[in-house]
């Protein structure tokens, strides 16, 4: 039976799925629970489990293990894993985050304003380093945490979108 | 001499340009839009009469080039243009070359806008009515060291505005000296990038204000009424997220007070049209002057909803020279209004903007529910504008039944493909402080100090993690059977159409 490690805002969901003509029988944390999904269109379907009825709309980027449910007007960030790969990753005490580069992608759409760093700087925690105007506001690109900065990948006067590479650290 | 006006151009888009043809609509005026690059098939132009290309995307070369906009009223033959709010709402040569034009321009006259737009010059005039006002101190081409001792005199917190300023555009709060200089650098270039006038002041930062507004009406033969106040104290980057109407503070005595004074103020300016009086009320209920807006504004529908005078209605009588409809007396209150901005923002990210399609966009509806909405589904949100997608508006007969009806709509949303203020609400709805009707706009600071406006409950949490693991089985499902035919080099779409058809219906089962 396929089961998977779901992540949801901290919590853990280890769910067992089985697809049956009446819909599916699951267990969430070894529990029963019964699973019925009508679909609506490509992504939203009305979710019956156990008979709490849920309208829910899940996006996947197609890239990671992310999805995004949207659901009761709001949306909610899961991580959904192969259960027996997870707990192997979890046992090589990696975490899922760990992966991530040194790279420093912009956090909105916008015009590159200003570069407060060049490469070679030492950057503090909150140490200003690009300015962006995104949506008629100016807004200060702050340094995460303490680093180096290896490699600066954008211009002033660029055009970045969400997730493009600004700056690399060392 | 009254002028029957039988066409409008809007010079505006998004959700205001649609109140304004939907205004129109009900008058039996002809509305006509206009529309940049990017915003051929937008909303506002899918409701219009009649649509004029104005030019590229960036509204600097389209949604505010005078010229552009005239030219598209000319040839449409509009008698009038409606501003909206932002763009060309309160810019003085625009106002002047509409009247040069002989197009009725709606709202206050150019020399009216040009006083009470100008912060420093309202201030003074406010002054002279005998007014309270904030203390502050103007920055005449100050170098730091100047500015620096003159914001030490007012006194830390203090706050740097535009002169030409709003909308929270060049407003920085200074807490403490060393921050002073980063700040003022900051605040006159955006203002000089927002309104082309780089010039700041400084004013006393209050301390848990409270944000108080006064909608007011004047017609060209001298008479002024208000219609309430507006509490808009939930504010983000000093931009307001939420209002209500009344305001849980307010008392009939202060309310009278304040209006008095909010009409008092602009008819001294020789104002006509509508307009709002803006407050900083402190803890112990003394109020401040704060500026007038000289345009219809966001919240508007608030007070609509309480009142049931339609302002945009009144507007367009206004600047067809009818006397006001209604008199001081006639306005009522009637229940509570509570007004929601569902902006494309990612508020747990410090309310990043958030641009993309909406790919599912389904509004809450039913009693005392109502939504001003510029974007449908499968709208395009671009990041050159405005980032408000839509109002939600709820009534309710007391505060109480406002706050459930609000919580109830915001969850009946379905919305998709982008990030929304949404949750943002809805956690809002639920403090215990908010219901108290204990606000101020410190309120986020104070409530949510680390942006986390999750409201969760367990059975939500397990339904969303049950929908994703479904998500990724349904999905392995469908790609794995495509992987065995991975070798065949040539296939009929339309095999694989049905395959991928009786995969659906089947569910894929092997």
């Amino acid at each position: 039976m396929p089961r998977y490690l779901v992540s949801v805002e901290g919590e853990e969901y280890d769910i067992e799925l089985e697809y049956r003509a009446d819909g599916y029988r699951a267990r969430v944390n070894g529990a029963p629970v019964r699973v019925t999904s009508h679909q609506l269109g490509e992504t939203r379907s009305v979710l019956l489990v156990d008979d709490r009825c849920f309208e829910v709309d899940v996006h996947s980027n197609g890239v990671d293990d992310t999805r995004t449910v949207f659901m009761l007007g709001i949306e909610i960030q899961a991580r959904v894993e192969g259960y027996h790969l997870a707990k192997l990753r979890s046992t090589a005490g990696m975490t899922a985050e760990q992966s991530v580069q040194k790279k420093f992608a912009a956090p909105m759409p916008g015009l590159i304003l200003e570069l407060k760093v060049a490469p070679g700087d030492k950057v503090a925690k909150g140490d200003p380093l690009v300015v962006i105007e995104a949506m008629k506001m100016e807004n200060v690109i702050k340094a995460p945490g303490d680093a180096v900065i290896k490699a600066v990948k954008v211009s002033k006067g660029d055009s970045v979108e969400k997730g493009d590479q600004m700056l690399e650290f060392e | 001499m009254p002028a029957q006006i039988k066409k409008i151009l809007i010079a505006n888009r998004g959700e205001i340009a649609v109140r304004i043809i939907r205004a129109c609509r009900d008058l039996g005026i002809d509305a006509v839009a206009v529309y940049s690059d990017c915003d051929k098939t937008a909303y506002h132009v899918r409701l219009a009469d009649e649509a004029y290309h104005i030019g590229p995307s960036p509204s600097t070369q389209s949604y505010l080039v005078h010229d552009r906009i005239i030219d598209a009223a000319k040839r449409s033959h509009a008698d009038a243009i409606h501003p909206g709010y932002g763009f060309l709402a309160e810019n003085t040569q625009f106002a002047q070359r509409c009247a040069d034009e002989g197009l009725i321009f709606i709202g206050p006259t150019a020399k009216t806008i040009s006083l009470l737009g100008d912060k420093l010059q309202a201030r003074a005039a406010a002054l002279e009515a005998g007014l309270p006002v904030v203390p502050g101190v103007t920055l005449d081409g100050d170098d730091l060291n100047a500015a620096l001792a003159k914001a030490g005199r007012v006194g830390f917190p203090v706050l740097i505005k535009a002169a030409a300023g709003g909308g929270g555009k060049g407003m920085r709060v200074v807490e403490k000296p060393d921050q002073f200089e980063e700040s003022l650098q900051r605040a006159s270039s955006e203002a000089k990038s927002a309104f082309g006038d780089g010039r700041v002041y400084i004013e006393k930062y209050l301390v848990r204000p409270r944000h108080i507004e006064m909608q007011i009406l004047c017609d060209r033969y001298g008479n002024g009424i208000h219609l309430n106040e507006r509490e808009c104290s939930i504010q983000r980057r000093h931009q307001k997220l939420i209002e209500e109407s009344p305001s849980p503070v307010m008392t009939p005595e202060l309310r009278k007070e304040m209006g008095r004074a909010a009409v008092d103020i602009v008819k001294r300016t020789g104002y006509v049209g509508a307009g709002t009086v803006e407050f900083m009320v402190s803890q112990d209920l003394s109020y401040y002057f704060l500026e007038v807006n000289t345009r219809l504004q966001v919240e508007h529908p608030v007070t609509e909803m309480i009142t049931g005078v339609d302002l945009v209605k009144e507007q367009i009588a206004i600047a067809e020279g009818e006397p006001l409809h209604y008199r001081q007396e006639d306005i009522k209150l009637d229940g509570h209004a509570i007004e929601c901005r569902i902006y494309a923002e990612d508020p747990e990210q410090g309310f990043t903007p958030s641009t993309g399609t909406l790919r599912h966009y389904r509004l809450p509806a039913g009693p005392g529910v109502r939504v001003d909405s510029g974007v449908v589904i499968y709208s395009e949100i671009p990041v050159l504008y405005d980032p408000l997608l839509a109002k939600l508006i709820v009534w309710g007969k007391d505060r109480h039944e406002a706050i459930s009806r609000t919580k109830r709509a915001l969850q009946e949303y379905r919305v998709s493909g982008i990030k929304t203020t949404i949750g943002f609400h809805l956690a809002v709805m639920h403090n215990a402080r908010f219901i108290a009707g204990d606000l101020s706009t410190a309120f986020l600071a104070e409530e949510f100090p680390d942006n986390k406006y999750a409201i969760l409950d367990d059975a939500t949490r397990r339904c969303a993690a049950i929908a994703a693991a479904l998500e990724k089985f349904t999905h392995e499902r469908k790609i794995l059977p495509a992987r065995r035919d991975a070798g065949v080099a040539v296939k009929s779409g339309w095999s694989s159409y049905h395959r991928r058809a009786n995969l659906r219906r089947f569910g894929g089962s092997r």
